[in-house]
């Protein structure tokens, strides 16, 4: 598989991880955002972290020279319809995902791969409304955060895509320092469904909420399980809305199966507006 | 060898080869018939709680000693409440990566029991981290055993395999070991058994055992 044109739309924190990543393997990546200003700043947050990698000795100034060549914002209707594959990193809004897809269906050549990094959407629900030929270029590339260091991407394959589509680009990941996982096209995929419960556990040792009982809840985890952070403390860094948002849809996508439950200590903490690191106040404080 | 405690354990315990080279170990019939003097049982014995109470109120028909015993597949907070010759608890059977285990006292003010669990850890090369008020289940076993659980569920759905679970926990978000190798180190007849004590005490289906991994831990119905 050759992949020399990348379209990476939506410019957020995963965006943003993806279009470097690719950038750094030397394909030419376009930034697409609904708002060209964000995507600019998008742009410029990936030139931060050029500088840094360049002044820690990671990269040197004529690979981060090549790197911003490669990488560029465009708006939509700039698009260069002949990418080998697009990569759709936008909110967790499944109308919004399945109208993005329908217009790229349009939009973009035959060739072109496209894929979702939904974390929780059905691939085959968002492919819906494609072509029968495009179906089978259709499935999910979801990558971890932060893009550029975590390894692994869960290649999920939908009921009409060709395997061979999904084979190709497992290898292409894999020769490239990615460790790429297939699998079925399951609520959570892997990750997502397989961590809820060290969350989940957590809460109901806890049951209420008090500070010490979550420390000492972390300790363990780290302590005995050998974990880098407790539940509590990735909680707080991941933001307690978005685990909470993850949990729900995980539990509803799965007609509320009981282990996947969320708890209320999870919805009291959203209430109160303690959403973790972000707004200065999660289980810990960070004022 | 400490020749005033004795150890109450079975040979599949993670810790039992080391064990016998520093104290007098027992089984449970052993304990249970000898009635051997010692100022001190640490019982490791791999049993639920309704075992694990007419165990130790037959084993203090035969001693006076303190009892230091492991819940890990068993309500701590009932036979805290129940045994009242338990001072204090660990969690020994689950193989942890990190070389430590979790403890918690009666009374976190004893200060001869506490002294006797770090005594213990330091023997077996290990870390005691305390829990303390003890409630349903020690954090780390419980926790562990859902995420292996949750593996075995995603397995019996052929969602993906083994190795390609293991790879993306690890690779995902970090996990130390992959929770199918993790099940194997733990042995899933120990997973098993603490999540149908969960689910047994709680009556909560949040503790439903997969199918898979009965399939795997268990050669008897």
């Amino acid at each position: 598989m050759k992949i020399e044109k990348v379209i990476v739309i939506g410019t957020g924190t995963m965006g943003q991880g993806i279009a470097q990543w690719f950038t750094q393997q030397n394909i030419i990546t376009e930034m697409v955002d609904q708002n060209y200003e964000f995507a600019l700043n998008g742009l410029g947050k990936i030139h931060q972290s050029f500088a840094k990698l360049e002044a820690n000795g990671k990269l040197t100034a004529l690979d981060i020279q090549t790197f911003q060549k490669n990488l560029s914002v465009k708006r939509f209707e700039e698009i260069d319809p002949r990418a080998s594959l697009v990569i759709e990193a936008i909110i967790e809004d499944l109308g919004a995902k399945k109208k993005l897809f329908a217009d790229l269906d349009v939009l973009m050549s035959a060739e072109t791969i496209l894929a979702s990094n939904t974390s929780s959407f059905p691939i085959t629900q968002i492919a819906q409304n494609l072509s029968a030929e495009r179906k089978k270029k259709f499935l999910g590339l979801h990558f971890f955060n932060p893009a550029t260091l975590m390894k692994l991407v869960e290649v999920i394959s939908g009921m009409e895509t060709d395997r061979s589509v999904s084979n190709a680009l497992i290898s292409w990941f894999n020769a490239r320092k990615k460790v790429a996982c297939e699998c079925a096209d399951s609520p959570g995929f892997i990750v997502n469904r397989v961590a809820r419960n060290f969350y989940g556990e957590a809460l109901r040792a806890v049951e209420s909420y008090d500070e010490n009982k979550c420390r000492e809840v972390d300790a363990v985890m780290k302590a005995v399980g050998g974990f880098k952070m407790g539940p509590f403390e990735l909680m707080d860094l991941i933001g307690i809305d978005i685990n909470y948002s993850v949990t729900e849809s995980v539990y509803n996508a799965f007609f509320q199966e009981a282990r996947f439950k969320p708890h209320r200590l999870q919805r009291d903490m959203v209430a109160a507006g303690r959403l973790g690191k972000k707004s200065g106040k999660g289980f810990y404080s960070y004022e | 060898m400490n020749s005033n405690i004795m150890v109450v354990a079975h040979p599949d315990h993670p810790l039992y080869m080391e064990m016998i080279k520093h104290y007098r170990v027992r089984t449970i019939d052993e304990a249970l018939n000898t009635y051997e003097p010692c100022d001190l049982v640490i019982d490791l014995s791999p049993l639920r709680t309704q075992k694990k109470f007419l165990f130790l109120k037959e084993l203090a028909k035969t001693t006076k000693a303190k009892m230091i015993t492991d819940l890990t597949l068993s309500w701590g907070e009932w036979i805290f409440k129940y045994a009242p010759q338990v001072g204090g608890a660990i969690s020994t059977l689950f193989w942890a990566p990190s070389n430590a285990f979790e403890y918690s006292l009666r009374d976190p003010r004893d200060a001869d029991l506490k002294k006797a669990i770090d005594d213990f850890a330091l023997i077996m090369q290990m870390k005691a981290i305390e829990h303390k008020n003890l409630a349903l289940s020690f954090h780390y076993p419980r926790t562990i055993a859902m995420i292996i659980n949750e593996a075995y569920f995603a397995l019996g759905e052929k969602l993906t395999t083994a190795e390609a679970i293991d790879l993306a926990m690890k690779n995902g978000v970090n996990y130390p070991l992959g929770p199918v190798e993790w099940g194997e180190k733990i042995g899933l007849h120990y997973v098993a058994q603490l999540l149908e004590e969960l689910n047994t005490i709680t009556r909560d289906d949040r503790y439903r055992l997969s199918t898979e991994l009965k399939l795997h831990a268990f050669k008897n119905l």
